[in-house]
């Protein structure tokens, strides 16, 4: 089983299955093959967590192959602890946003379906990349997808004006990425004396087994981190998050707030690939993360829209995270990457419920709302759930995340730890209150109170949500004993780095 | 057919082949007048000159860095025939007979009047181009270019339908005139320095011209005189004057694909000018770079400006070959790879774009992008390839511009700090911007008011063009180690002059 190309397999079924759906006969419509492939990568994604061994630290499943020798730039996947769970994580969001999907599309229906499979593939392609050109490769090609995405079929009258805005900023946080990756490249040349461009390396390993001065580890660490933080996205470089979670179809937003592909970055890339100057920036992350962390409370609590609140809300809980990262232990680490995957459920289950009940209201300003559990009481309670589980419930999966990250930070950083102990009081009264207003209290408007309840496909699609954020709050050593090995080898890696 | 290919190649020359073919196909043309096997041959010899090149490229040895094929003959005294062909070479010479084989299926589908002649002009022009690409002499090419450009200034100022094309060839002529005499006199200037530093006859023969070292003063002279030459033609900013007259009023597509699609000014830069003035262009090299760097802002920030479709890519063509002199002036072996991998690339992006737009044209006979718009349902699979084609100059992974984009900043990082490579890179971005905006104003925006009839969806030929178009375009981008392998060899050659290696 385990030499089966199963992470290959997996990245080829997305754009495969995009590649069928023009192929196909005309009488076969496009969510259902859409919906075949998404179950087809959920399913091979679980194959590769089960095949993988949670007791090896390092890369397991590695594949490679020449793709251009004469730059040493490698097709090269493989994942360990901290990558292998955000596969099955990312195939289920993708299941749950084409079921989403599944009677909104009416426009363009084949077009919008290979879209959604090619984003899936080259986020599957982020999360294995194990080559700096073949990682940024994929993360590029996530921006296609989005940006067609967002303008034909976002619900906003800005739309146009906020995929180009998205794209835009992503190709501007691609430069200092790359330029990142290239001065790794030819540090790896200097070391190794093979000179350029035979000694330029881009091999994550070895990268990583390359050491490097303190003065450019700064400038790698640095270059990396504004690269990821405008996709993750962190206080200051956010404002594209609320404005996408206005414009886009909230199916796609859901995807964008589920998926933090820049915080992945930053545990797989930035911060091992320059300890040190991870370790003397310390400051820098942990003050990040604070900002953000109440930046986003205090946002959230201004908002009259579930989209922008819930984007707010996922600003402040990314600032979590890179606490979480900043703390440079086993604790905030496994808390980190437990966020992450809480993350996709959480936030992922809530914009797709924001995408069932925007559909039946047209809107999700409270002001169209007012006694939606009324009409709506499976909807109005599942949305419940997940914001209880944003604000770290002990029994939701948000608790063992939140506490780690918690534990982690009190011990290296307390007055972080004290800020963020205050951001979740701010994320009960925003949650809270916004939830009040719009789901109680009497029903006005006509649209409320006819509204029907969650139709069987919806109501499956939360269920495995919930059920999902229910499992892994009762029992997380599940999932941190995946992570746990590698999490290990990545803390004291660091640990060793520290001045 | 490869048979007859092997055999012909055991009898013939194939870079005379090359410049022949074509040459003869267009006297056939020209004959034949309007009868309709003449539109036949038309797209038949473009197709057959593709094959040839790609012959050329099969058998070219790509570990071998010194010239191929050669052939040589002594003609009237100083102008001698003397052809060879590196990997560089044979890299342009695909990229040419690629684009020229597309451009008769794109004269039928916009239904273009007089085709047998437009046809023969086109072979006419391969001829030259081919010719200009294979030669070793100085002179030839030079003449070659001049030839060539009258014919191209023929095909600006006919073949459109804008009152102002006379505009257009008349600036087009004032400035490629100009360009065309500074050549000359740098030509002259080098091969009469050698002749008296040495006493021999008069040459202009490359491999004899690089092998003797000229003084630095009148280096520089003759530097100056080639680089604004090739400039204009290129063109490199600042000297790019004519484009906008001749983008706006001149013949759509064909002519601009010509001129731009294969960048013969980077190519001239390459093959004569770095070699045979290596000191020079090392002391010039900050200069260029600082005016080419200013170039990438200067044309990205006019084509947000621009409302007209065809001027906002002749502003895109500005800024993105200022990056292209960016690499090469960088001046090592990685930048040499960078900036003509680059040059091709955008060469054939642009092509892409070119005809993309002629097609759009042919449906709202206006490229002016307020009355654009609405494109996208009727007409998708022409948009993506427009789009792709943007992605390719805003050097996205995936295409072919992103290896070639970021082997130029890592020559760039290497020769002149991280600053001006930070520049270079985010002139992308900008670019990434008015590239995108134009593609949401011509494809995406609703359609305005005043037009009440359906735009015509793709018609199958439309979709072969275009689908060829993207299938180079995301092979190459995916498969770049051949090119990286072929161009490879003869550019480090040419760094050993530079002191790299």
């Amino acid at each position: 089983m385990a030499e089966l190309p199963l992470l290959s397999w997996l990245l080829l079924i997305y754009p495969l299955g995009a590649l069928l759906m023009w192929l196909a006969p005309r009488a076969l419509p496009p969510r259902a093959l859409a919906l075949a492939i998404g179950g087809l990568g959920v399913g091979m994604s679980l194959l590769i967590v089960g095949g993988f061994d949670a007791a090896v630290p390092g890369f397991q499943m590695r594949e490679s192959a020449d793709w251009i020798p004469t730059l040493n730039i490698r097709y090269a996947v493989g994942v360990d602890g901290l990558s292998v769970l955000f596969l099955p994580a990312t195939a289920l969001l993708f299941l749950g946003v084409i079921l989403a999907s599944w009677n909104g599309t009416r426009t363009l229906p084949r077009l919008y379906f290979t879209l959604l499979l090619l984003l899936a593939g080259a986020i599957t392609g982020v999360f294995c990349a194990l080559d700096t050109i073949l990682f940024f490769l994929f993360w590029e090609l996530t921006l296609i997808p989005i940006y067609f995405l967002v303008s034909l079929w976002g619900v906003g009258p800005h739309r146009s004006y906020a995929a180009t805005k998205y794209t835009l900023i992503m190709f501007a946080g691609g430069v200092p990425l790359l330029f990142g990756f290239l001065i790794l490249a030819f540090n790896h040349a200097a070391y190794t004396g093979a000179g350029v461009p035979a000694g330029l390396g881009f091999d994550l390993p070895a990268l990583l087994a390359t050491p490097m001065s303190t003065r450019l580890q700064v400038a790698v660490f640095v270059l990396l981190l504004l690269g990821f933080a405008v996709k993750t996205p962190v206080f200051p470089v956010h404002t594209w998050l609320p404005l996408l979670a206005m414009e886009a179809p909230v199916a796609v937003v859901a995807l964008l707030a589920g998926l933090k592909l820049g915080a992945y970055g930053l545990i797989r890339f930035a911060v091992p690939l320059a300890p040190e100057a991870a370790h003397s920036l310390h400051w820098l992350l942990a003050a990040l993360g604070v900002t953000g962390l109440v930046f986003g409370a205090v946002a959230a609590l201004a908002q009259t829209n579930l989209r922008t609140m819930l984007a707010y809300a996922g600003l402040s809980h990314v600032g979590l995270v890179l606490l979480g990262i900043a703390a440079f232990n086993l604790q905030g680490i496994q808390g980190a990457v437990l966020q992450l995957l809480n993350f996709t459920l959480v936030a992922g289950g809530a914009f797709l419920a924001t995408s069932f009940l925007r559909r039946r209201l047209g809107s999700t300003d409270i002001a169209n709302m007012g006694g939606a559990a009324r009409s709506m009481p499976l909807l109005a309670s599942f949305f419940l759930a997940f914001g209880l589980a944003g604000m770290g419930v002990p029994g939701t999966s948000g608790f063992p995340a939140e506490l780690l990250i918690l534990v982690a930070t009190l011990q290296t950083h307390p007055g972080a730890g004290l800020a963020a102990l205050f951001a979740m009081v701010l994320s009960a009264a925003y949650f809270l209150d916004l939830y009040r207003r719009a789901f109680f209290g009497p029903a006005t408007s006509p649209a409320v109170i006819e509204a029907l309840d969650l139709r069987p496909r919806e109501l499956l699609i939360l269920l495995v949500f919930v059920g999902l954020i229910l499992g892994f709050g009762l029992f997380p050593a599940a999932l941190l004993e995946v992570i746990e090995s590698s999490a290990g080898a990545w803390a004291a890696k660091l640990a060793h780095a520290a001045p | 057919m490869i048979d007859l290919l092997e055999r012909l190649h055991a009898s013939l020359p194939p870079l005379a082949m090359l410049q022949l073919l074509p040459l003869i196909g267009a006297l056939i043309l020209l004959r034949l007048g309007e009868r309709p096997l003449a539109l036949v041959i038309g797209h038949v010899v473009p197709l057959a000159e593709l094959g040839l090149a790609l012959h050329v490229y099969r058998v070219l040895d790509v570990h071998n860095p010194s010239f191929q094929f050669v052939e040589h003959l002594h003609l009237l005294g100083p102008l001698a025939y003397h052809a060879g062909a590196d990997g560089v070479t044979v890299l342009f010479v695909v990229l040419t007979a690629l684009t020229i084989a597309l451009l008769p299926f794109y004269v039928r589908v916009r239904g273009l009047e007089d085709q047998t002649r437009l046809l023969a002009l086109l072979l006419a022009i391969e001829a030259l181009m081919m010719s200009m690409l294979v030669t070793l002499d100085l002179l030839w090419f030079t003449l070659a270019s001049g030839i060539e450009l009258a014919l191209a200034g023929y095909l600006v100022g006919n073949w459109s339908n804008s009152p102002q094309k006379d505009l257009a060839m008349l600036r087009f002529f004032q400035f490629q005139g100009v360009g065309l005499v500074m050549l000359l006199a740098g030509a002259l200037i080098i091969a009469w320095t050698h002749r008296d530093a040495t006493g021999h006859d008069w040459t202009f023969d490359l491999q004899v011209l690089a092998g003797q070292p000229i003084s630095p003063h009148i280096g520089a002279v003759a530097f100056f005189l080639l680089f604004y030459g090739l400039g204009i033609r290129t063109p490199i900013f600042p000297f790019h004057g004519w484009l906008p007259t001749v983008a706006q009023h001149g013949n759509m597509a064909i002519a601009p694909t010509l001129l731009l699609g294969v960048k013969m000014g980077v190519y001239g830069l390459v093959r004569f000018v770095l070699p045979i003035l290596p000191q020079v262009a090392t002391t010039w090299a900050p200069y260029v770079t600082g005016f080419a760097a200013a170039g990438v802002f200067y044309a990205a920030l006019l084509a947000f400006q621009q409302n007209n479709l065809r001027l906002l890519i002749a502003f895109a063509v500005v800024s993105h070959t200022s990056l292209v002199v960016i690499g090469i002036f960088s001046l090592d072996a990685i930048a040499f790879q960078g900036g003509v991998l680059l040059a091709a690339n955008f060469g054939f992006a642009v092509t892409a774009m070119m005809l993309m737009t002629g097609l759009v044209h042919r449906r709202t006979r206006t490229t002016n992008l307020a009355r654009l718009g609405g494109l996208f349902d009727r007409i998708p699979l022409l948009a993506l390839t427009f789009l792709v084609a943007g992605l390719a100059i805003v050097a996205m992974p995936g295409t072919p511009g992103f290896d070639a984009a970021h082997l130029v900043l890592e020559a760039g990082i290497h020769r002149f700090g991280a600053l001006t490579t930070v520049a270079a890179a985010l002139g992308n971005v900008v670019a990434a911007g008015f590239l995108l905006w134009a593609f949401q104003r011509a494809f995406l925006a609703p359609p305005p008011a005043t037009r009440t009839a359906l735009v015509e969806t793709a018609t199958p030929m439309e979709l072969a063009i275009a689908g060829a178009l993207v299938v180079v375009m995301l092979f190459a981008g995916f498969h770049m180690e051949p090119l990286l392998a072929m161009v490879d060899p003869p550019l480090r050659l040419l760094a050993l002059r530079f002191g790299d290696g």
